[in-house]
């Protein structure tokens, strides 16, 4: 068999390959002349073909049938054989493969080789690729050989103790002893591995960290002479002499000067030395000046010291080396939080960086910006964060647009500003605004009361130049849903009011439904939105058809959404301005039961869930004086209760605890009156009650009449509220049998002290003559002690242009109702 | 600790791989692959760093080859580029204006060069003049043995 091609020969040929395809078919031959070759069992050209088969690896091909002959090449006595054997072994076998612990005998038979270099080999492939295993088998000899007085194998022996070390942490104090006299080396490479094993040592161990802190002054004393010393061929670099070594025992004396005063006394000296003495033209002496600056900022170093780090790193970023700017900023990071007004000394310089063409040094410096944003500078800094938002690259506006939210909320100096900065984040980046963001926004918008009618109007401009940001797009319907009123009403103080009509209005948010650039969850938001304006705009007419037709959209959730409103305005409809009433002022605490829900269905409809704080009732007090006064007796509960509840409610809202905190509200409300959140028909908020609360058919309790004059009937229908058989849900329906309207009609009822009362809105305020309709109203009675029932009403109404009013008491309430 | 050394061409082709963390082979491919793409797509006056899943990349052209390491984050960067240029200079020294061709032809040397540079990811010597001497002396094991046994080396 012909000899084997050597291997120049084959890289030349393979290179010669004009195709992907041509390369793999000379590989695959040569392969196969391999294979057979190894399996001849031919100790002449093995070495030659396993140099082949690395460089075939290389490009990427297997190589795994070479394993074994590296390990055969290992074992040859031949010092060629060994070099490619090692390094076959290096790159074919690791620690995962079984073939490597066979390598072990031969690494111990080699670490005692008469020659320093084969010796070398073995010390070097333990030290990269060595298992715990081998380690444990092999340390004894890596120990001996830390002892010798061959520098060569000296250093080479302490790396291969690091690894063994980082393998297997157990044998770190087999190594001890030989690091007695490891610093009185002259060997540069000596001391270098050593600091390394040194470092090595500490960052594992705190009992070895603190018996090498008396090393710290010969540590000093080796820089120094460092420093001190004339030129030194060998390891000069640029002037410098061995940059690498001042960087380890720097970053050595970072370790053992941490948290210890007398240590990071005894490198103050050499650590200023360093600092201000190193020529700083080439990037090798900022290297070390990096170094120092990362040990004087994390020892215990005085006050100047510090001053003196910042100031470098403030040098740092004027300088026109790119990579020396990154490191400053990326630096000043990590110590932003400890040194904060040093590095406020910097801002005007970190917040040019932003301009940088450098992407990764843009980042940097936007990160910085944000940790430097206070209340003092936060208009100035935002100018710039938003000028940077503009124009970043869209990875960055995600993250910059958080950061710009975050800093808004926590340093805004004035809530137009507030909401300026949104609007302008909304407008310029609103595609890349996180998701929960939204939510957030609306709860900053619903609780700046004062800027309702401008928020809305510019939001509404917004939204007639730009429909496709659909976070933008979404909070604008929302606020629209919610202050149309406002914005066709032309209230706004802040800025010039615009001219829109309602159904220019509904026109914009019709076309949100119909565009198909908005993503199901915006359609949603604008389908809520035209329905809420159906209780503050006068043309219900096209809202009804624009839901109706909603009633079979493809889209499920629109769907059902749509079918629930057009019950609304069908059975339900003396309950849709109380349902579509303004939002109270939301808490702004992180886990508020709103902000839970808000996530989940992607709606802020949850007032229901309201209740850690409920706002107090706007009653005039004269009204339930009033009541007070006619009724009398002090058996009577007062009709105000302004309980704060003691306990705050889940997100699942529990109804029950909204129904021990709520007193009466007196008659028709007016907006913004506080809405009252019982009146929601359970089906738009999945998870709750399942049973309806209202339930106009009695439930098995017979329905009563509570009150029967002047034409005037009061008849009360029962529901129990299922969750909690303590609560009577009582539906009061009023009708006028004589020839003229009750208007201005109002009721009210007050129950004894151990019961609570709840009166929800009525369905109108008159009653229609000749018993033509009737007014509804529901009240929820807790009656947790099951007394017997007893309820005193009050009626006012104006008949034929006179105002009447009466007293009652209700005592015949059905058993059932209250047992 | 460094992670690894990468040397590849401005087309993407391998010429140099060092491991010094144990991994599985579809692991480094993986890396390479990643490593090439991040760094080949970078524009010509960016800084040399980058970050990289938990580890800063340093990464340096000289003429058609870029050198590329992965560092652990209490590394110095800086010192990570003069470590590059380091090897750059022994590889110059030893083959005399090195260049790309140089460095597939005889790739074994320059795993050979870099082992008595680096070991477990660490420096080992920082005296140029020493490990082209340690080099020189391995090689002249290597011819003797070779003439001594009158066959050629690979």
């Amino acid at each position: 068999m012909p000899a084997p091609i050597r291997l120049r020969e084959l890289i030349r040929t393979i290179r010669t390959a004009r195709t992907q395809a041509e390369e793999r078919e000379m590989i695959q031959k040569e392969c196969a002349a391999i294979r057979s070759s190894f399996r001849e069992e031919d100790n002449t050209y093995r070495c030659r073909n396993v140099a082949k088969l690395l460089y075939m690896h290389m490009l990427g091909y297997p190589a795994h049938f070479g394993q074994l002959e590296c390990l055969k090449l290992i074992a040859s006595q031949k010092f060629t054989d060994k070099r490619i054997g090692y390094l076959g072994a290096m790159l074919l076998l690791d620690e995962r493969q079984d073939v490597h612990l066979l390598m072990t005998n031969c690494i111990k038979n080699d670490l005692n080789h008469s020659t320093q270099y084969v010796q070398g080999l073995a010390l070097c492939t333990l030290g990269c690729m060595g298992s715990s295993e081998m380690c444990r088998d092999l340390a004894g000899e890596v120990e001996k050989l830390l002892k010798t007085s061959n520098s060569y194998l000296r250093k080479k022996a302490a790396l291969c103790a690091v690894h063994v070390i980082r393998k297997v942490p157990e044998l770190m104090e087999m190594f001890l002893p030989a690091t007695k006299n490891l610093l009185s080396e002259k060997n540069h490479g000596v001391l270098h591995t050593s600091v390394v094993l040194l470092t090595e040592m500490c960052e594992r161990s705190p009992d070895m960290l603190s018996h090498f802190r008396k090393l710290v002054p010969q540590l000093v004393r080796i820089l120094k002479n460092l420093i001190m010393s004339g030129y030194s061929p060998e390891h000069d670099v640029s002037g410098i002499s061995d940059p690498f070594l001042q960087v380890r025992i720097l970053r050595l004396l970072r370790i053992l000067g941490k948290g210890d005063d007398d240590s990071s006394e005894a490198m103050n000296d050499i650590l200023a030395q360093v600092a201000t003495n190193t020529e700083t033209s080439k990037n090798v002496g900022n290297a070390i000046l990096y170094e120092t600056v990362l040990t004087i900022m994390d020892i215990k170093s005085e006050s100047g010291l510090r001053v003196l780090a910042i100031n470098i790193l403030g040098r740092f970023l004027l300088n026109n080396d790119k990579n020396i700017r990154y490191v400053a900023l990326t630096s000043l990071l990590k110590t932003v939080q400890t040194d904060h007004n040093a590095v406020q000394r910097h801002r005007s310089t970190i917040v040019d960086c932003l301009k940088d063409l450098d992407v990764s040094i843009k980042r940097r410096a936007m990160e910085l910006s944000f940790a430097l944003v206070n209340g003092n500078n936060i208009r100035g800094m935002m100018k710039e964060l938003l000028y940077f938002l503009d124009s970043c690259d869209p990875d960055f506006k995600a993250d910059c647009a958080s950061g710009i939210f975050l800093a808004a909320e926590k340093y805004a100096p004035s809530k137009r500003w507030h909401i300026d900065t949104i609007m302008r984040v909304l407008t310029t980046a609103g595609s890349y605004v996180r998701d929960d963001s939204v939510p957030n926004l609306i709860q900053l918008i619903t609780n700046s009361v004062e800027m309702h009618a401008y928020t809305v109007q510019r939001l509404y401009k917004a939204l007639l130049d730009d429909i496709s940001q659909q976070p933008l797009v979404q909070v604008a319907s929302w606020c629209i849903g919610e202050y149309g009123d406002l914005l066709v009403s032309g209230q706004c103080e802040e800025e010039e009011p615009i001219q829109v009509s309602e159904d220019e209005v509904l026109d914009v948010l019709e076309g949100l439904l119909v565009s198909n650039l908005s993503t199901p969850v915006t359609r949603g938001y604008s389908l809520t939105a035209i329905m809420k304006l159906s209780t503050r705009f006068s043309s219900v007419n096209r809202i009804k058809k624009v839901v109706s037709i909603y009633g079979s959209s493809i889209d499920v959730e629109l769907q059902q959404r749509a079918v629930e409103y057009n019950a609304l305005f069908k059975k339900y409809d003396h309950m849709r301005p109380a349902l579509l009433e303004r939002m109270p002022i939301m808490e702004k605490t992180a886990t508020n039961g709103p902000s839970e829900i808000v996530q989940t269905n992607g709606e802020t409809e949850s007032t229901i869930l309201d209740t850690k704080h409920l706002p107090s009732i706007t009653q005039p007090a004269s009204q339930a004086n009033d009541l007070l006064d006619l009724l009398g007796g002090n058996d009577v509960v007062p009709v105000i209760q302004t309980t704060v509840p003691t306990k705050p409610a889940s997100a699942g809202g529990e109804l029950l605890d909204l129904l021990g905190d709520l007193s009466l509200t007196g008659g028709p409300t007016p907006t913004p009156a506080p809405s009252v959140p019982m009146s929601q028909p359970p089906f738009l908020l999945d998870g709750l009650s399942s049973q309806p609360l209202f339930n106009d058919i009695a439930a098995g309790i017979p329905p009563m009449t509570a009150y029967n004059k002047n034409g005037l009937k009061i008849e009360f229908t029962f529901e129990r509220a299922n969750p909690n058989p303590n609560i009577a849900v009582i539906t009061i329906h009023a009708t006028n049998s004589t020839e003229a309207d009750m208007t201005d009609f109002v009721f009210q009822a007050a129950v004894p002290k151990t019961f609570q009362l709840q009166l929800l809105s009525p369905s109108s305020n008159v009653v229609p003559a000749v018993n033509q309709g009737s007014v509804t109203q529901v009240i929820r009675v807790l009656n947790p002690q099951k007394q017997q029932l007893r309820m005193r009403i009050k009626l006012t109404y104006t008949h034929k242009g006179s105002p009447v009013q009466d007293l009652a008491e209700v005592n015949n309430f059905p058993p059932q109702s209250w047992q | 600790m460094m992670h690894f050394l990468l040397l590849f061409s401005r087309q993407g082709k391998l010429r140099l791989q060092k491991w010094f963390l144990p991994l599985p082979e579809r692991e480094r491919k993986k890396i390479v692959k990643d490593m090439t793409t991040m760094v080949l797509a970078r524009k010509p006056r960016t800084c040399n760093f980058m970050h990289w899943k938990d580890l800063k990349i340093v990464y340096k052209r000289y003429a058609s080859l870029y050198f590329c390491c992965g560092l652990e984050n209490q590394d110095n960067e800086l010192l990570a580029l003069e470590i590059l240029h380091r090897y750059v200079e022994l590889l110059d020294k030893y083959f005399g204006n090195v260049c790309e061709l140089d460095i597939i032809f005889n790739f074994e040397k320059a795993y050979f060069i870099l082992d008595e540079f680096l070991m477990g990811g660490e420096i080992q010597e920082t005296s140029k003049q020493s490990i082209a001497k340690s080099v020189e002396a391995s090689d002249m094991l290597q011819e003797t043995m070779e003439e001594y046994m009158s066959k050629p080396a690979f």
